[in-house]
């Protein structure tokens, strides 16, 4: 389980987060939605420290930091203990596909070079690539570049994995691959899944319990058929109405 | 003497300079080893934000850069004896300050103005790569020296290479200024000769001809050295 108690983050005389408070089972998929700008990114980027927000806890089992007092070594274990899948795939542009998987795995895991290397191929082929091992991430298409992300971030075992959009920089046609991989991710493995998208319809079907965020605070949450079938809150409503008419996907 | 230009002098002159390359080359490539760390260093101490270090560092990218070699090859030639001896009556140690080399200037003052340029060199290239890698070797757990080392490093060093190879032949030319505190390199040994015989254009001819053919010679390596970094980027555009 993975708890935030009032997380908050200002960069400048911008408060982007103001005080958030949620709770995540251990491997169930929450999705986070909400417009543009309402500190998503930010909030997923507080649970790793890639962004440092000012005052909360953060809570992975038994691993409980005061975001204000966190030290260096709390810093390194929760973030060996989540992988994060970005936007803009970020794979290690000097390595291969395999060999994007087996960094963790050696530098961080500490596990052999051979062992590695059979693990990555395993995961590879789960995201469906197993013939792209010697790929160069600019030798791959954004959708397969992703499924190497998501399986760079699988590999390791991590209690959660953070998706920030993880389709959104994806040609249309390409969005539905990826989509695939996660669903069967959140199917197949025990994994806690913290997602943002605008995929409503990857949403409506894969999570188990939907959040909405609005200028830096959760205004609604619940299961998808809450929050999504009946809302309660008008800028909920509001934008569900905006985003169901054009971004609608069905596996 | 009757012609302008006589070859067999030429040859002469060419095969007795040929003796100063090492010197000249051995300034050079150990001037460009020591201040590639120097500057690796320096760039370390910047990206790390390590407070007074960071300041100290700043100001010597400034200084370094600022001044004229020669000045600062003099100034070490000339100070650092000073500063030195000062040291050792401090201390009471003896330090034999005559029997240092002139060599050792030489090569300390061209780190320390090379040093300067190349942690400049150093710090486009590693913002040359973009952030998001360092932020996903955090997010697998890695430290800030496993990311730097394994990742930011190896990518930096392809943008870096043909900058170095710059650097590198702007250093060989800078070489030829440790003939003012007495080393006896290229272009020292080139105008003895001259002095000796009083012959100028082909002494000048000749030496010329081989920094040029020292320029050709150490681009090609770079750029060998430059392709086998970048095997990452086989087939891609950069
Ligand atoms: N590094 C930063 N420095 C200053 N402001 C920032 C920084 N990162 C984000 N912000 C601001 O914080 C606010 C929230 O940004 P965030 O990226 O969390 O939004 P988001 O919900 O992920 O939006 P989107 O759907 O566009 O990705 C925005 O107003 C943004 O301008
Ligand atoms: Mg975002």
């Amino acid at each position: 389980m993975i708890t935030f108690k009032n997380i908050h983050k200002s960069f400048g005389d911008n408060e982007v987060l103001k005080g958030i408070n949620a709770s995540v089972p251990t491997g169930s998929v929450t999705v986070i939605l909400g417009p543009s700008g309402s500190g998503k990114t930010t909030l997923l980027r507080s649970i790793n420290f890639l962004e440092k927000a000012d005052r909360g806890e953060i809570i992975l089992d038994d691993l409980h930091i005061d975001v204000e007092k966190v030290t260096k070594q709390e810093i390194h274990e929760i973030r060996q203990r989540t992988a994060m899948v970005f936007q803009s795939y970020n794979l290690f542009k000097n390595k291969t596909a395999l060999e994007n998987i087996m960094e963790g795995l050696i530098v961080v895991k500490k596990i052999s070079k051979a062992e590695a290397k059979e693990k990555a191929i395993i995961f590879l082929e789960k995201v469906g690539l197993g013939s792209k091992g010697d790929f160069y991430a600019h030798q791959l298409s954004g959708g397969q570049q992703q499924r190497v992300g998501i399986a760079r971030a699988l590999a390791l075992n991590p209690d959660v994995i953070l998706f920030d959009e993880p389709t959104s920089a994806l040609d249309p046609e390409l969005v539905g691959e990826v989509l695939e991989v996660m669903k069967k991710i959140a199917q197949e493995v025990n994994c806690t899944m913290i997602v943002v998208t605008h995929e409503i319809g990857f949403a409506r079907e894969v999570a188990d319990h939907v959040i909405f965020m609005d200028g830096g605070v959760i205004v609604e949450e619940g299961t998808p058929e809450q929050v999504l079938g009946a809302p309660k809150n008008e800028r909920t409503k509001q934008f569900l109405a905006r985003y169901v008419s054009f971004t609608e996907y069905n596996i | 003497m009757n012609s302008i230009i006589d070859p067999y002098f030429l040859m002469e002159i060419f095969l007795k300079l040929l003796g100063y390359i090492p010197m000249t080359l051995g300034l050079a490539i150990t001037s460009m080893v020591l201040a590639s760390i120097l500057g690796l260093f320096m760039l370390i101490i910047r990206m790390k934000k390590i407070p007074v270090l960071s300041k100290l560092a700043e100001l010597y990218v400034l200084f370094g850069r600022a001044l004229p070699t020669m000045i600062i090859l003099y100034i070490v030639f000339f100070a650092l004896p000073i500063a030195l001896m000062i040291f050792a009556e401090k201390t009471g140690q003896k330090i034999e300050i005559n029997q240092v080399p002139a060599v050792v200037f030489a090569v300390i003052g061209l780190t320390i103005h090379t040093g300067a340029y190349l942690t400049e060199v150093f710090r486009a290239a590693v913002q040359s790569v973009d952030k998001g890698q360092m932020e996903a070797a955090y997010s697998i757990g890695m430290t800030w020296w496993q990311g730097f080392y394994r990742i930011i490093f190896r990518q930096a060093s392809v943008f870096a290479m043909p900058l170095m190879a710059n650097q590198f032949l702007n250093l060989i030319k800078s070489t030829s200024i440790a003939f003012m505190i007495t080393v006896m390199e290229l272009f020292g040994a080139a105008n003895v000769i001259c002095a000796d015989n009083n012959r100028y254009l082909e002494v000048y001819i000749v030496v010329a001809f081989i920094y040029w053919g020292m320029s050709v010679l150490f681009e090609k390596l770079f750029l060998v050295a430059e392709h086998k970094l970048a095997v990452f980027k086989k087939g891609s555009n950069l």
